[in-house]
């Protein structure tokens, strides 16, 4: 407590609206455990980048993003796993560092995550916004469009999307992230065009209207911070569920396989058939990246949730 | 019966099926390949000699499939065989109608998603309402907790974490493929030893599936159940002396499943892009394999097909589900929202 006393005195800001998030996070331990999983990977990123270093084939010292560039630390050698070696997790196939690839790949899911989510819920938040505003015609438009694609399993629609755009030679990892882009908006959408329509009926924008608000006004200065925690929760779904659908196309060999994102090492493991092989300790740290971040987001969202929804609250 | 909702969910139904159809016939033509004409080049090249003829072949199946005629011409054709279930001749696999190769593989994929997805409703929703109904009951507990966590992981993810379990426990035991080795051609479903081959080989896969999604309906149903328990028709039923089975099973239950059958709807999508991912990790002979080939070869109808009967599935089950609802929620039959 004290250090978060010490902090309120210096502004009102912190005071009043920073402060009582830390202290509710601290109750909120879904979210507490959830965002620290997710400290976790990205101090172990950025310590990562900063100190590690490794000799590639060329007798050079270099730093994980080299490494991985450099494609091969050791040419023509078995895949081993020697931890003691110098290579903490071994090589893989190719014999490249498994180490450096997990550390470039984490950042690089997270970016097509955090894109596509972004477009994903931007577009959504319009869209909801919209329906939910004009109503009629255009409303119910909307909501058959978003009804009716969430049968289509989203997956095979992204593998069309994502052989379609450049067949044969595999996307970039933006151009990844905007395939996945592509089916992103239906989900918050939906969550969202709900919660307009039953805040739109509260009292205070009802005041805000009658007292000559704006639309604009009212939207932005009433309604986005009462809707903030349900885009805030849906962004984090909206995240998890794109990293989830990059995976899916990766592994199947259409996501950008020269980059070491978390989804192509799965992509090479199942195409050598790692397990087979007994190369376990290529699958694994993949795997346990992506259980690490799938479960913290699970719980972050879980969290947010709580947040929304207070009835949920009493259970803590 | 309530003709205005089920009128909507059928046109929901029509919407989506032609959604699907024009998502399938336009995403592949963006790409502006002539996946036919490669594939006769290719095989041109093969004999090993200049066929002085190929241009002429390229001409001649371009006609077949129809390739030579204006986009929006080829477009209503498209949907309207789609809709009659002729999809088209495979480019890769010629002259296999694509048909031929779904009738194989399709049942492999239906019977795995609607298994694991029945057997993962129906136990992660009993095991919710219990864990809601016998509060602290440790045993319970315990073993929620490992369900839980794995509930946010993609279930082709937890299938390789099997796949290694498995593999360095026993390793005799079926990790990839469908069935016993040896087999060629239609099985013969009559021979046991075949049977529990396919038994066998599908607990890897199912598993999978099923233990990541229990937790889902498990704490959808627990949250439905907190709900349920504190109205008063529950108050009045304990007050009558109701015995607890019946309490739980025909008033706390039956309320809570409603909306769980609505997150079955919502889920159906889901689980047919998980199987797929899930067929391809496990090498099963289901539509999954197919699929990636399919992509990797450019036969676009092979990819089309696929696509477009696993979309009408799903949206073919959604339709079921929806139209039952009315029996399940007798509030929608009276007109109420």
């Amino acid at each position: 407590m004290n250090w978060l006393d010490s902090l309120a005195t210096n502004s009102e800001f912190i005071r009043d609206r920073i402060i009582p998030i830390f202290r509710y996070v601290r109750r909120n331990r879904l979210m507490l455990i959830g965002i620290g999983a997710f400290l976790a990977l990205t101090l172990f990123v950025g310590i990562s980048y900063l100190f590690y270093e490794q000799e590639d084939l060329l007798g050079e010292t270099r730093g994980v993003n080299g490494l991985v560039r450099a494609a091969s630390v050791q040419a023509n050698q078995r895949p081993s796993w020697n931890p003691w070696s110098g290579y903490p997790l071994g090589t893989d196939l190719q014999g490249r560092d498994i180490y450096a690839a997990v550390v470039v790949g984490i950042p690089l899911s997270l970016r097509i995550g955090l894109i596509a989510a972004a477009i994903g819920v931007g577009v959504g938040m319009l869209l909801a916004f919209v329906a939910a505003y004009l109503g009629g015609v255009v409303d119910a438009v909307i909501r058959t469009v978003v009804d009716s694609l969430i049968p289509i399993p989203g997956l095979l629609v992204l593998v069309l999307v994502a052989t379609s755009l450049n067949p044969g030679q595999g996307l970039s990892v933006d151009q990844l992230a905007f395939v996945i882009a592509v089916l992103a908006w239906p989900g918050p959408a939906r969550v969202i065009r709900s919660q307009v329509l039953v805040i739109r009926e509260r009292g205070y924008v009802e005041m805000a209207r009658m007292s000559g608000t704006g639309a604009l006004g009212i939207i932005f200065r009433e309604m986005m911070p009462n809707l903030a925690p349900y885009a805030l929760a849906s962004f984090v779904a909206a995240v998890s569920g794109s990293i989830l659908a990059s995976i899916g196309v990766e592994s199947l060999g259409l996501g950008p396989l020269d980059s070491p994102t978390l989804g192509s090492m799965i992509y090479w493991n199942i195409f050598n058939s790692s397990v087979l092989l007994g190369l376990w300790y290529w699958l694994l740290p993949p795997i346990v990246v992506l259980i690490t971040l799938f479960v913290g987001l699970f719980m972050i969202s879980a969290g947010l949730d709580e947040v929304a929804n207070p009835r949920l609250r009493r259970r803590v | 019966m309530p003709w205005r909702y089920m009128a909507g969910r059928l046109l929901m139904f029509v919407v989506t099926i032609w959604m699907a159809s024009t998502i399938v016939f336009f995403l592949p033509r963006l790409s502006g390949q002539n996946p036919l004409a490669e594939k006769i080049y290719q095989d041109a090249q093969r004999g090993g000699y200049q066929d002085p003829a190929v241009e002429e072949r390229v001409r001649v199946f371009e006609q077949k499939y129809g390739f030579d005629r204006p986009l929006w011409e080829q477009y209503v054709k498209f949907v309207g065989d789609v809709v009659q279930f002729d999809l088209g001749r495979s480019i890769y696999q010629w002259p296999k109608s694509v048909n031929e190769i779904l009738a194989e593989k399709i049942m492999w994929t239906l019977s795995m998603g609607l298994l694991t997805l029945v057997l993962a409703f129906l136990i992660g929703s009993t095991m919710g309402a219990l864990l809601e109904w016998k509060r602290n009951n440790w045993g319970l507990m315990v073993a929620m907790a490992p369900i839980l966590a794995i509930s946010a992981v993609p279930f082709f993810i937890f299938g390789l974490v099997l796949q290694l379990l498995v593999f360095n426990v026993n390793r005799e035991f079926p990790m990839v493929y469908g069935f016993k080795q040896g087999v060629i051609g239609w099985p013969d479903w009559s021979d046991w030893e075949f049977v529990l081959s396919v038994l066998k080989h599908g607990i890897l896969p199912a598993m999978s599936i099923t233990l990541v999604s229990l937790g889902g309906w498990a704490m959808g149903m627990r949250g439905m159940m907190v709900t349920t328990k504190g109205e008063d028709y529950m108050v009045q039923a304990e007050a009558k002396g109701l015995p607890e089975r019946i309490m739980l099973t025909k008033y706390a239950i039956r309320n809570s499943l409603l909306p769980q059958v609505t997150g079955l709807t919502l889920a159906l999508g889901l689980i047919v892009s998980g199987v797929v991912l899930v067929e391809i990790v496990f090498g099963y002979p289901g539509v999954g394999g197919q699929l990636l080939q399919a992509v990797r070869s450019n036969d676009y109808p092979t990819t089309q097909g696929i696509v477009f009967v696993l979309a009408f599935g799903t949206a073919a089950a959604t339709l079921v589900l929806d139209l039952t609802y009315p029996l399940l929620d007798p509030r929608i039959k009276s007109g109420g929202s």
